[in-house]
């Protein structure tokens, strides 16, 4: 009887530390790299307001490096797209997505499709873009960066002025002021819709000319 | 207007404190002694008048504008929505009826208690007996938005309205008294600090501090050795200001001693 509660409990041990394994794996691992982290208010509270979705667990930021890890669990199916999206949606710019499985697989975001551009065809622009901070920045160049064509964007914080580099064959300054603009950031062409702009964390929201 | 050459200057720049990786939000000032919170690191440093450290305590959640009274550091946890107490041998929760989201500073005299709660832009002041909510969210005169540091006077409250970049101060009851800086191009007013004659509002991303009178004259701006100022504090016959982007604190000599 003895010998028999001593395999009872070395057993139970056994399956404990098998179920306590399965759960472990049942979380997935995100890691963001994320850009324009430059104001401490905007970025801590992103932090906070993270932390309060639903399932997310372990989030921290780590404002050196900009990465932001935070693990899921697996049976949500959280993808690598609805991640960017959110971060982007938080006020952050994603910039790379990365996740292993809790099965031990991995993925990456995809980057933005290299189109093949003619250097004959290259030239610079520069436009005005109403922005205040780091985390205005990685947003318009992103946006830039994100048309085709587009080889080089680089906003200055002090003068606003957004310079570009493009391909005319391919794009036009026209689309490239439509797409910052559509990132919720006005130009001297365009004014960015009342809801997205309203939607940027606090830092970002310059002083609109009415 | 430049800190140098001109007869109404505060304050002469001294030297500058090396934080090592340590990125300063707030200071607090107990017996001769700085406290310094380390939002990036989730710490306070606990340093001397030259800047020499005495102690580090860990384990906070985003510390931000601190206060120091009566032998307690005040700690504003702005990732745990609470006031954290510091004593010597323990740390408890300051207790409030009310739920803060992001609490981004407190000052805390022998009578009066001022909170601001970041997300509800709003402040939370104690007079004594009660707790009054002073501003509301929005844009215009005695509104709020991201409410990030708050000093109490005796008679007037001074908020820093961050990203209304302005400063805006009240009656203890919550009137709207005063708007200061709002035709200064401020770009992010995230930190302030009212001396007996002065104030000072750090202007975070414009790298700059600039000094009013309480009635909101603008007498000096301070924009050279800079980099995203977070807050201001007498030390002594200095003043110090923490910068977030170097990793630093700046000394100044005072031209009049307050």
């Amino acid at each position: 009887m003895k010998y028999l509660i001593v395999i009872i409990s070395i057993l139970s041990m056994f399956f404990t530390q098998i179920v306590n394994v399965s759960a472990q794996n049942s979380i997935d691992q995100f890691e963001v790299q994320v850009d324009g982290l430059g104001c401490p208010f905007c970025a801590y509270g992103l932090e906070k307001k993270f932390k309060e979705l639903k399932g997310i667990d372990e989030v921290v930021i780590e404002m050196e490096t900009g990465v932001m890890t935070f693990s899921y669990p697996t049976d949500a199916m959280l993808t690598m797209e609805t991640v960017e999206n959110q971060v982007d949606a938080a006020g952050y710019t994603a910039v790379n997505v990365k996740v292993i499985r809790a099965d031990g697989s991995e993925e990456f975001t995809k980057s933005i499709e290299a189109v093949e551009v003619s250097e004959d065809a290259l030239v610079a622009e520069t436009i005005e873009v109403q922005g205040n901070c780091g985390m205005c920045k990685a947003r318009i160049e992103k946006a830039a960066k994100a048309v085709a064509g587009v080889t080089e964007a680089d906003w200055n914080k002090k003068t606003k002025l957004l310079e570009v580099v493009f391909d005319s064959s391919l794009t036009s300054i026209g689309d490239i002021d439509s797409a910052v603009v559509m990132s919720g950031h006005d130009t001297q062409a365009g004014r960015a819709d009342d809801n997205i702009y309203e939607a940027l964390p606090g830092c970002c929201q310059y002083e609109r000319v009415k | 207007m430049n800190s140098c050459n001109s007869v109404n200057n505060v304050i002469e720049f001294q030297s500058t404190i090396d934080l090592g990786k340590s990125t300063p939000i707030g200071m607090a000032n107990m017996d001769g002694h700085v406290w310094v919170s380390d939002g990036d690191n989730n710490m306070l440093l606990h340093i001397d008048q030259n800047g020499q450290y005495i102690n580090v305590y860990e384990d906070f959640d985003r510390p931000m504008h601190l206060s120091a009274n009566d032998g307690k550091v005040y700690v504003p946890e702005y990732g745990k929505d609470q006031i954290t107490i510091l004593e010597p041998d323990s740390r408890s929760a300051l207790m409030l009826s009310e739920s803060l989201d992001a609490p981004a500073s407190i000052d805390v005299t022998s009578r009066y208690i001022g909170i601001a709660d970041f997300y509800n832009h709003r402040v939370l002041f104690f007079n004594g007996l009660d707790w009054v909510q002073v501003g509301a969210k929005g844009h215009n005169k005695g509104e709020l938005y991201y409410p990030t540091d708050v000093q109490v006077l005796k008679d007037r409250i001074f908020v820093a309205d961050a990203y209304n970049n302005r400063v805006q101060v009240y009656t203890h009851e919550g009137q709207h008294l005063l708007t200061i800086a709002e035709d200064d191009k401020l770009n992010a007013a995230t930190g302030l600090y009212v001396t007996q004659m002065h104030l000072y509002v750090t202007d975070f991303e414009n790298d700059r501090v600039l000094i009013y009178s309480h009635q909101g004259s603008l007498i000096q701006v301070l924009d050279e050795n800079l980099s995203k100022p977070t807050d201001v504090l007498q030390v002594g016959n200095e003043i110090w200001i923490s910068n977030y982007g170097s990793k630093s604190i700046n000394r100044y000599a005072q031209y009049r001693i307050e």
